[in-house]
């Protein structure tokens, strides 16, 4: 018998319930023939014998805490995808009315120009003014909510 | 025999799609009932894998987190202890890579081991005792051996996973598992035997 053998036996031993009919039939078949094997064999159940006493139990505490965490981040993670939801169906409509209502208003502003007989430089500046002064407006005052907050934070902070 | 093993596969299939479809929809009853289930199996894993024990409870956390976060990739394909296995893993090894820009073996080098509590229900002293030295050696020389086979023995004898889902929670190929197998056990062996 070579060491290959015995190499192969042990292999097989350590891998335990994950062996095929066939191996097991050869396993048990050279641990009769084979003492060292058979002691190799032993020590092993003794070592996986030892792991099954080994026992890490999870504090009562720690999972209350890990249930509440995820419960709380379960809500803000809605929350923020409510918000984006509502963000995004807010964008398509007002992409859509801009896409419909453009075409209308520069009809508006060109003949508004023409009876107030003013250029056309003027008119189409004026357009374009009123056309992205509500985006600007917007824009402008949640860049000052957000630094008024952020202001409010640090205060209450220090 | 063969009925029984369908019918256990098919059960099988239908809790991990069940939790498949609860992952999806961020289901909090489902996410607490899965806390309690695994929380024993997962803290275990964790303590070996990063050999702090105050550590793991924070992976332990940051696991359930991720594992809301991510829901959605589990397919309800597999069994989902497995999934749960590979998410808890990445996040140990990111959180060692981001914190200490070392191995998990460096980490076994400097940190002091929390110590493993054995549970026993036995009634005679000496049975406790006995056994508590046994689960003391054996946790101190899992220590010394490399934290990659350290994890596949762990899941292996005491997750009781098949080579297979080792090899999946791992990433590496079975043959891989095997031989960390091997050279862990016999590592493992003359430890105890060196100590006995």
């Amino acid at each position: 018998m070579t060491d290959n053998v015995h190499d192969k036996a042990r292999e097989l031993i350590v891998l335990g319930e994950s062996l095929s009919p066939a191996q097991q039939d050869w396993l048990r078949s050279h641990l009769q023939g084979c003492e060292p094997c058979r002691q190799y064999a032993e020590a092993t159940s003794e070592v996986v014998g030892a792991l099954h006493s080994v026992s890490i139990v999870a504090d009562s505490r720690l999972v209350r805490a890990t249930q509440m965490r995820v419960r709380f981040h379960a809500a803000r993670m809605r929350e923020t995808q409510e918000r984006l939801w509502v963000v995004g169906m807010a964008c398509l409509a007002v992409g859509l009315s801009a896409a419909l209502t453009a075409p209308l208003l520069w009809r508006l502003s060109a003949w508004m120009g023409a009876w107030a007989g003013v250029s056309s430089p003027i008119w189409q500046t004026g357009f374009i003014l009123f056309f992205f002064a509500p985006t600007l407006v917007v824009g402008v005052l949640l860049l000052a909510r957000d630094t008024h907050s952020m202001n409010n934070g640090e205060q209450s902070q220090q | 025999m063969n009925a029984a093993a369908c019918c256990f596969v098919n059960a099988m299939q239908s809790e991990a799609s069940a939790i498949a479809y609860g992952l999806r929809r961020r289901d909090p009853d489902l996410l607490d009932q899965l806390i309690e289930q695994y929380q024993h199996r997962l803290l275990r894993y964790l303590v070996y894998l990063s050999g702090n024990r105050d550590l793991a409870e924070d992976l332990f956390q940051e696991t359930w987190i991720r594992v809301l976060e991510r829901g959605n990739q589990y397919d309800g394909k597999h069994e989902f202890s497995t999934w749960l296995y590979a998410v808890a893993r990445n996040l140990t090894i990111d959180y060692l890579r981001r914190k200490r820009t070392v191995s998990l073996d460096g980490l076994m080098e400097d940190e002091e081991h929390a110590p493993v509590e054995p549970t026993d229900t036995r009634p005679a002293a000496w049975e406790i005792v006995a056994q508590h030295e046994r689960a003391e050696r054996i946790s101190a020389a899992l220590t010394t051996i490399p934290a990659e086979c350290r994890e596949v023995v762990v899941l292996r004898f005491q997750e009781g996973l098949r080579l297979e889902e080792i090899a999946s929670v791992t990433q590496a190929p079975p043959g891989t598992v095997k031989s960390r197998l091997y050279r862990a056990m016999n590592t493992l062996m003359s430890q105890l035997k060196g100590k006995a």
